[in-house]
């Protein structure tokens, strides 16, 4: 079913925050305001628009390596606070994790993010004892995981989807299949290069959609969640899309394929064409959604610069609950 | 809820621990139990038989050989309010959950800056002595001493089993909690009721003036053969019961020493890189001045566990290395 135009805007909105945020942070990277690691999430836009879209803030999502977007728009959506997981990843004192999680460690739990785990697909096990606990209280709430196809071949995939099959648990597995683990194309890597041919077996719902097309998204994971809420059990949503970052090297695959996903199948192209095609928005109130997203980035950005470092008695806290960490 | 008040009777260690969880999940509903053949057939070991009947499929779960998932499950759970206990068949199977314990459990509430704690239990059969060969018989306590964040907790007596399991349950950390095969069946006065023994707290098993032996697990009672041993000759030895692995108890250990100003040191694992190692050099450090000789140190030799009996024997250590190693240390010349 199509969008009307008033969710597409918002979506859209959405997804140029999610794509300003990651230019944004890549800027400051390079200049090495940022420390650490960088993934981004450019070319993924709609995967983690659609996911934002539906998660209530009672829900849980176990965030993955290139889930910056999906932080700060759960983050924005649920607390009105996007800057935090900005300042976070700055390694700020005001970022949601005080700047000891950073990129890989963003979670809160008030807005349903239970954090990423930098050990890909570990959250894979975790997110079956928030789904479990769910089942137990009756609350019909949803769990949910974000992997990449490169996770697959952790173990943890096997045991996850096994024991949520089998317990009929609540957990929605989003699966964001950008066709390469760092540089392995995923054909390569695993029996299929469609994951959604390796989940069914364990016997639950799995469907594959194009994650770049924000309505087919939106639409798949409304229905995904209409069926745990509903108590029928998890839910395997593998999204067909993209990656713009390339090896660190730089970009490693074939022009064709570049082209394709960079000019043709862009999410936010297809969005802005599906938007235009409504007839009923001009092209400049558009271009406007676009400014601001980019703009509130920017005072993202500065307020992660100006907040302050933590201070230095954070470095021993919150080792043990309730003791003091080991003073040797 | 912490000394016990109740008279003792007579139990056998894992009806101990059997009792512990049965008193812990009466009374909070939020404690369920998750393992691989825990429900009907009450465990590899028999301690939790009983409760499936008494408390359901949902609170006693059996789970497929799926230990990431067993700890995961627990973790997640634990982060949303549940007090999850986990059992792993045996202490050599951790290796398949040793992200979840070491990367997930142990760190949660240091990287998310305290707004997540994971407040799990991992009960685990471990240690040899009985022929269960390389994959059924290791002390594993070596493999996360080097993890800030967890804590591992150790009984020596069915007493201590009832009552540190309790308190590991009603902590608010991860607890690796480990339990020694060869002491399951060991019966012992067991208070009645529900009693805490606190953790990070070691017990003086037997007071003595002559020197200092720190042990834990099954090298508690082979520790307390020991001393009788070396009564024989006049010698009175203090037995400590380290109880709690990590974080230990310093202050216990330290002011024993300091007092007897000799110190033995036992564990049933390699010495490479053991906990042993680590309560040796600290007393090195801490209590220089009052030391009379070197510390002593007892572990197993520096193999695998092989399944040979015969074998096996010459490579885990009990109260001979003990009482061999006592004497070495009493015979030391003290530094001048």
């Amino acid at each position: 079913m199509p969008l009307d135009l008033e969710q597409l805007l918002d979506l859209y909105r959405d997804m140029w925050l999610v794509r300003a945020f990651e230019f944004g942070l890549e800027r400051e990277f390079k200049k090495g305001t940022v420390p650490g690691m960088l993934h981004t999430g450019v070319g993924q836009e709609a995967t983690q628009a659609a996911l934002a879209a539906h998660l209530e803030k009672t829900d849980c999502f176990f965030p993955d390596h290139r889930c910056h977007g999906l932080n700060a728009l759960a983050q924005e959506r649920h607390a009105g606070t996007g800057q935090r997981i900005m300042a976070e990843l700055f390694g700020r004192a005001t970022g949601v994790c005080g700047g000891k999680g950073g990129s890989l460690h963003s979670a809160d739990p008030s807005v349903g993010n239970f954090g990423d785990n930098a050990v890909e697909g570990s959250f894979m096990a975790t997110v079956l004892g928030v789904a479990l606990a769910w089942k137990m209280r009756r609350q019909p709430r949803v769990a949910c995981c974000v992997i990449g196809d490169g996770t697959v071949g952790r173990g943890e995939f096997h045991e996850s989807l096994n024991l949520a099959a089998t317990w009929k648990l609540p957990v929605l597995y989003a699966c964001v299949n950008n066709g390469y683990a760092i540089s392995t194309p995923v054909g390569e890597a695993h029996a299929s290069a469609n994951i959604v041919d390796l989940a069914r077996g364990y016997g639950l719902p799995c469907v594959q959609v194009d994650g770049n097309d924000i309505e087919l998204a939106y639409a798949a994971v409304e229905q995904a969640v209409a069926h745990i809420r509903a108590g029928h059990g998890p839910y395997f949503l593998e999204f067909k899309t993209w990656r713009w970052q390339g090896l660190f090297s730089g970009e490693f695959r074939p022009a064709a394929e570049v082209r394709y996903w960079k000019d043709e199948h862009d999410p936010l192209k297809l969005a802005r064409q599906k938007i235009l095609a409504t007839g009923r928005a001009a092209e400049a109130a558009v271009d406007q959604i676009e400014a601001e997203a980019k703009a509130q980035i920017e005072r993202w950005i500065q307020f992660a610069i100006a907040s302050p470092m933590p201070g230095s008695e954070k470095a021993t806290a919150n080792v043990y609950v309730g003791w003091e960490a080991a003073s040797r | 809820m912490t000394a016990p008040t109740a008279p003792a009777r007579t139990r056998t260690f894992v009806q101990a621990l059997t009792e512990a969880l049965d008193l812990m999940m009466a009374e909070d509903e939020n404690v369920y139990l998750l393992g691989e053949d825990i429900g009907r057939m009450g465990g590899d070991f028999g301690v939790t038989r009983g409760l499936f009947e008494k408390y359901g499929a949902e609170r006693v779960r059996d789970t497929p050989l799926s230990e990431a998932a067993i700890v995961g499950t627990a973790v997640g759970s634990a982060m949303v309010g549940m007090r999850p206990v986990a059992e792993i068949m045996f202490a050599d199977f951790l290796g398949e959950c040793y992200d979840q314990l070491v990367n997930n459990a142990a760190k949660l509430h240091y990287m998310f800056d305290g707004q997540f704690k994971a407040p799990i239990v991992v009960r685990t059969a471990c240690g040899g002595g009985f022929g269960g060969g390389p994959h059924h018989s290791q002390s594993v306590e070596g493999w996360f001493l080097n993890v800030p964040g967890l804590v591992i907790v150790g009984p020596a007596t069915p007493a201590d089993a009832k009552g540190l399991l309790v308190a590991s349950i009603a902590d608010d950390n991860p607890v690796l909690f480990l339990e020694h095969k060869a002491l399951y069946r060991v019966k012992g006065p067991v208070p009645e009721g529900k009693y805490a023994v606190p953790l990070r707290q070691a017990a003086v098993s037997r007071p003595g003036r002559d020197l200092t032996i720190v042990a834990y697990l099954k090298m508690t009672p082979e520790a307390l053969a020991a001393a009788e041993v070396l009564a024989k000759d006049g010698i009175e030895a203090e037995v400590i019961d380290l109880r709690t692995l990590r974080p230990w108890d310093t202050d216990t250990v330290l002011s024993s020493v300091r007092r007897t100003g000799r110190a033995v040191v036992a564990s049933e694992a390699p010495r490479m890189g053991g906990l042993a190692a680590d309560v040796s050099a600290t007393i090195a450090e801490e209590c220089w001045s009052d030391l009379k000789a070197p510390v002593g140190r007892v572990g197993a030799l520096d193999t695998p566990i092989p399944f040979s009996l015969v074998l096996e024997k010459i490579i885990l250590p009990g109260r001979d290395q003990i009482v061999q190693a006592a004497r070495q240390v009493l015979g030391a010349q003290p530094v001048a």
